[in-house]
């Protein structure tokens, strides 16, 4: 179910505020971030974040193309290491 | 032989049945374009005037997106996907499903079919 438009878009409320001290600030620094649920918006647009997939901190570079995606999208949290060519031998020779 | 939006050839069928084989038109769009255009539910393609034919192509190509652009359009959208390296746009370089189903079993549908292990055992029945 999408989301009601006349709520407007989700943002943690100290991600703004840190993004415009950052902004101000002039230097791009990675900001650090909890916050996956928030949806990414115009003003971050050329900011870099470092979203915390519960590990640690994976910088996105916030693109134009980005805004209205989360935060969370661009961090995965799940490790998946993909069957091996060594593995599908394993498997034929323990045959 | 009616040629609509490119290479559709639906013939002998009622025409808001025939529009459907528009890739990008179903029942809903078809019956919308019959009233539009004003053909009485119970004619069929082949029955259908030239004059009919070409404000149903009119119609399609002023109104709708259809056939190739649409393809285009698609795609276009899951490339963004995959070029962005958002979550949705990973599971369909994986060639996964992207809304979060399960894929311990049944996916079927992204994962083509099934594929056998070599060397992996049934489990045990009861």
């Amino acid at each position: 179910m999408t989301r009601s438009v006349w709520k407007g878009p989700f943002i943690d409320g100290y991600l703004l505020k840190k993004a415009d001290v950052v902004k101000a600030s002039g230097r791009h620094e990675v900001i650090k971030t909890w916050s996956r649920r928030s949806t990414i918006i115009p003003q971050f647009v050329g900011l870099t974040f470092g979203v915390y997939n519960g590990h640690k901190f994976i910088p996105v570079l916030v693109s134009e193309n980005m805004v209205g995606h989360k935060f969370g999208e661009f961090a995965p949290t799940r490790t998946f290491s993909a069957h091996t060519a060594a593995d599908a031998k394993a498997a034929v020779a323990k045959k | 032989m009616a040629r609509i939006a490119g290479v559709n050839i639906p013939t002998n069928k009622l025409v808001n049945i025939g529009l459907t084989y528009i890739y990008g038109i179903g029942r809903k769009k078809a019956d919308e374009i019959c009233k539009k255009v004003g053909i009485p539910a119970s004619r069929r393609v082949s029955e259908l005037t030239d004059d009919e034919t070409l404000k149903i192509r009119e119609l399609i190509d002023s109104a709708y997106h259809v056939e190739g652009d649409l393809r285009r359009e698609v795609t276009m959208n899951v490339k963004r996907l995959m070029d962005l390296g958002c979550y949705r746009g990973l599971r369909h370089r994986k060639g996964l499903p992207s809304r979060g189903q399960r894929t311990h079993t049944n996916a079927r549908t992204r994962k083509g079919k099934r594929i056998a292990i070599a060397g992996k055992k049934m489990a045990p029945k009861g």
